[in-house]
């Protein structure tokens, strides 16, 4: 690994990075044009997010509200874990424990440090991974492999049964670390009894495991507290959602990046409040005008993601589509269930506080129903599985095109994104397959994705 | 050796298995070692572990798989693709890991594009991934639901007494194979490592009361062997992903080794433990087939894992460990990469080697690797 990235504390390196960033539009014009030069690596993301005005700032402020958590954690006498972004972070703040998710650190990584996160990838392989596992962990678990970040204290996922390079990374760095480790496992099926009894007994279970790592009883009243601010965040969401419904969309494509983002790390806090207030106010505004959440407030195409999105440095795809005039209608990793969603079919979850039980078995719920926990865990194509979820938004969401992103990693979807994908040509929504990978564009650079891209929407005649 | 292992070893349709289609037998495949056979048993039914040999490409598991998946269930759909599992009845699939739960999808979409590539009873099976009270009894329910879906699509019944024939039959082949892997252990052993996977293997593709006899009879024979055939050796314990042909272990032979354990799925893994005496059958019959957490898809359990092959290389007196994952397996690739370093912290050698699931081993690049590890090992002791 190249010497200048073992020089600062990776966590550290993006805090600084991000507090610094959100600060440059409070300069006059002629500062912020100043300022720009002098960070060449990260000029294009800056004036990308304070384009964006308060939404884009806030998002700034919001990570790095986040990162600095995880700064001041041990000194604050917090636990840390190593956890998952389909992992609900509501029973970790109740608790104290700061989650470190490695997927969204990935990400901010792939940002803020020029071709490290590369180099924390390829780190991983040292310390013994297979090259072909999941990048999304690998960035920033490198970092964490190599000492350029502290030490977490313990390991809590939810991905086995769901997503079996996930779960191995995390199994990994518990071993490596040798640092306890839990799982909350899904079975394949979702909404049965015997599987609704199998998650409540495994979540309470769960509870035992953080009551024992912390020293600390579960405080009702504050998971009660964080439990309500996130039914007020749930409720935010599905109606910017909601939204999205409307031709043009008035949301701007990367607000579905900050919602997830934010939520993995932070639901239930307020800071999560607080971004998904101005994205929806913005929007808001948008659909009062019936602009697009384009930059040029039209809206040409509608694309709908089936997985997730694209990572690499400045995050050139929402800026291609945006370039297009190509409404971002949302991925799997915005969709959460919440009783109001939209797209929820017959199965949802209700956040309910009114006893410890309750709580708890709305959690336990609530994480059932995550990005990848709800849709993978069974075959494609069974009830409230991917294909169901997928058709039902398209149908909501009047889609012109669907497109799939994923990593190389994930042999769950890998397994079967052909025949998925040849379920929704002939369902009528032509669907792009992406072969890069999201968070490592080492394996296809963007400028090669892109071409890719166009060729789709010329040949399919969206141009 | 009676020649009828290598047979059922090797070819999938072997002549034991079609003398029982002949005589009217039914055969249901399944896919992993978390599957209880005692209870097709119990339904008068074969299991029959599905393998991918004999295939010569995987030009049809590549066509509904991605490219970035495991090659051992693309060359498993490419033998129902090729009809080469005509024979079966019915399928059990199983959330194993994430390339081989996939083969669900596929091969049911494959089923529509190669009519009669698809059994009739196609069954889907969950396994949790840890043990626990709870997850116990979720699998005992589940197993209970396998036997109940036999039931009612082969219109059988599947009664205690039956069940529990059934798992006397398979304790006495655990028995025996953990007495065919003693024999292993010995300074020289009777038999290569090769010829081991065989007997083992065809254990997994043909009737049990047939394989127990001859199963018996050939480790009383191997009992009285006392050439010194393979003395001297290199001995050599092999871990990691699943290994259900020949191929590589006689590719470790080849190079002078003897193979003399191992903790694969088809090897040891198919027969460690017991399935113990209790009220219900389900919850006994879980109890062994979830606590057996050798397989990395049981995660957290590292440690175990660890220790076992730690034991199994004291007691097989092996001089080398080697760890081999098929390319995309990441839940053995990476366990092995810990193991690894932390054998080379213990002074235990061992070497790591990525390849192609089963006869599409890249046969001199691991022949090479491996004939560089004997080297190391050779040096190792003239060192000493």
């Amino acid at each position: 690994m190249r010497q200048e990235l073992m020089e600062y504390d990776f966590i550290w390196s993006v805090n600084n990075l991000l507090s610094t960033a959100a600060k440059t539009a409070k300069g006059t014009p002629k500062e912020y044009q100043a300022l720009l030069k002098r960070i060449p690596h990260f000029a294009d993301l800056i004036d990308s997010m304070v384009g964006l005005g308060e939404p884009g700032i806030v998002f700034l402020e919001s990570f790095a509200e986040y990162t600095d958590m995880i700064l001041k954690a041990k000194a604050q006498g917090k636990k840390t874990c190593f956890t998952t972004f389909c992992q609900s972070p509501v029973i970790l703040h109740a608790m104290d424990v700061v989650p470190l998710v490695l997927e969204v650190l990935t990400v901010a990584g792939t940002l803020i440090r020029k071709s490290a996160i590369g180099e924390f990838m390829d780190y991983c392989l040292e310390a013994g991974f297979t090259e072909t596992s999941c990048s999304s962990q690998r960035g920033s678990m490198g970092a964490y492999l190599a000492g350029l970040a502290e030490k977490p204290d313990f390991v809590l996922i939810d991905t086995p049964g769901i997503c079996d390079t996930n779960a191995n990374s995390f199994a990994f760095a518990a071993a490596h670390f040798d640092i306890p480790f839990y799982q909350l496992n899904y079975p394949p099926t979702l909404d049965d009894e015997r599987s609704i009894e199998y998650h409540r007994k495994d979540f309470k279970h769960m509870i035992s495991f953080l009551e024992e790592q912390t020293g600390k009883k579960l405080d009702v009243g504050r998971l009660r507290e964080i439990m309500l601010e996130m039914q007020r965040q749930d409720e935010m969401v599905c109606e910017l959602q909601d939204l999205q419904r409307l031709i043009p969309n008035p949301v701007p494509g990367i607000y579905n990046l900050f919602i997830y983002a934010i939520r993995f790390t932070m639901a239930g806090l307020p800071a999560c409040t607080r971004m998904i207030e101005v994205m929806l106010k913005k929007a808001k505004e948008n659909a009062a005008a019936k602009r697009a959440g384009t930059s040029s407030g039209k809206e040409h195409k509608r694309a709908l993601f089936v997985y997730i999105d694209h990572y690499a440095a400045n995050l050139p795809l929402f800026n291609f589509l945006d370039q297009h005039n190509i409404s971002h209608l949302g991925g799997i990793l915005d969709r959460y269930y919440q009783e109001d969603a939209f797209y929820k079919g017959a199965s949802s979850y209700k956040t309910e506080t009114e006893t410890l039980d309750a709580m708890i078995d709305s959690l336990a719920r609530q994480n059932a129903h995550l990005p990848m926990v709800k849709q993978i865990r069974g075959p494609y194509d069974s009830p409230e599985m991917w294909l169901d979820e997928v058709k039902r938004l398209a149908e909501a969401l009047n889609p012109d095109l669907a497109i799939y992103s994923g990593t190389p990693g994930c042999r769950n979807t890998w397994g079967m994104v052909k025949l998925f994908v040849n379920d929704l040509e002939k369902t009528g929504y032509p669907t792009h397959i992406i072969n890069s990978d999201a968070f490592d564009d080492r394996v296809e650079s963007w400028e090669a994705t892109a071409h890719r891209l166009q060729e789709f929407l010329d040949l399919r005649g969206f141009n | 050796m009676d020649p009828i292992f290598n047979e059922a070893a090797t070819k999938i349709q072997n002549s034991s298995l079609l003398e029982y289609k002949k005589n009217g037998g039914r055969v249901i495949g399944y896919v992993c070692s978390h599957v209880p056979e005692e209870v097709i048993a119990a339904a008068d039914m074969l299991p029959f572990r599905l393998r991918g040999i004999e295939i010569k490409s995987t030009a049809i598991g590549d066509s509904y798989f991605g490219p970035f998946v495991c090659s051992c269930p693309k060359a498993l759909l490419q033998n129902a693709g090729e009809g080469r599992f005509s024979f079966l009845d019915g399928a059990i699939m199983v959330q194993a890991c994430d390339s081989m739960r996939r083969l669900d999808e596929c091969w049911r979409k494959a089923g529509t594009d190669f009519p009669g590539s698809l059994p009739d009873f196609f069954h889907y099976f969950a396994v949790p991934h840890k043990v626990t009270e709870y997850s116990v009894q979720f699998f005992a329910e589940e197993i209970e639901k396998l036997a109940k879906a036999i039931e009612e699509h082969f219109k059988v019944s599947i009664t205690e007494q039956k069940l529990d024939e059934a798992i006397e039959t398979y304790n006495t082949t655990r028995d025996l194979l953990v007495q065919l892997e003693a024999l292993r252990h010995r300074d020289s052993p009777p038999l290569t490592g090769s010829e081991a996977m065989a007997i083992v293997l065809a254990g997994t593709a043909m009737p049990k009361s047939d394989y127990n006899k001859l199963l018996g009879a050939t480790i009383e024979d191997l009992k009285k062997q006392r050439a010194k055939t393979h003395a001297g050796k290199p001995r050599i314990l092999l871990a990691g992903s699943v290994v259900d042909d020949l191929t590589l272990i006689d590719a470790i032979e080849a190079e002078g080794a003897v193979v003399v354990a191992d903790t694969v799925c088809f090897g040891a893994r198919a027969y460690s433990g017991h399935v113990e005496k209790g009220n219900s059958r389900w919850e006994t019959l879980a109890r062994r087939y979830l606590n057996e957490q050798f397989c990395p898809r049981m995660f957290g359990y590292s440690n175990e894992r660890y220790e076992l092959i730690l034991k199994k290389f004291k007691d097989s007196k092996a001089d080398g460990i080697v760890f081999q994952n098929i390319r995309f397996c990441d839940l053995h690739g990476s366990e092995n990469g810990l193991f690894n370093k932390r054998l080379d912290k213990a002074g235990i050698p061992n070497t790591r080697i990525e390849r192609e699931y089963g006869e599409l081993s890249d046969e001199g690049r691991v022949r090479m690797r491996i004939g560089a590890f004997l080297e190391t090992l050779e040096r190792g002791k003239s060192a000493a």
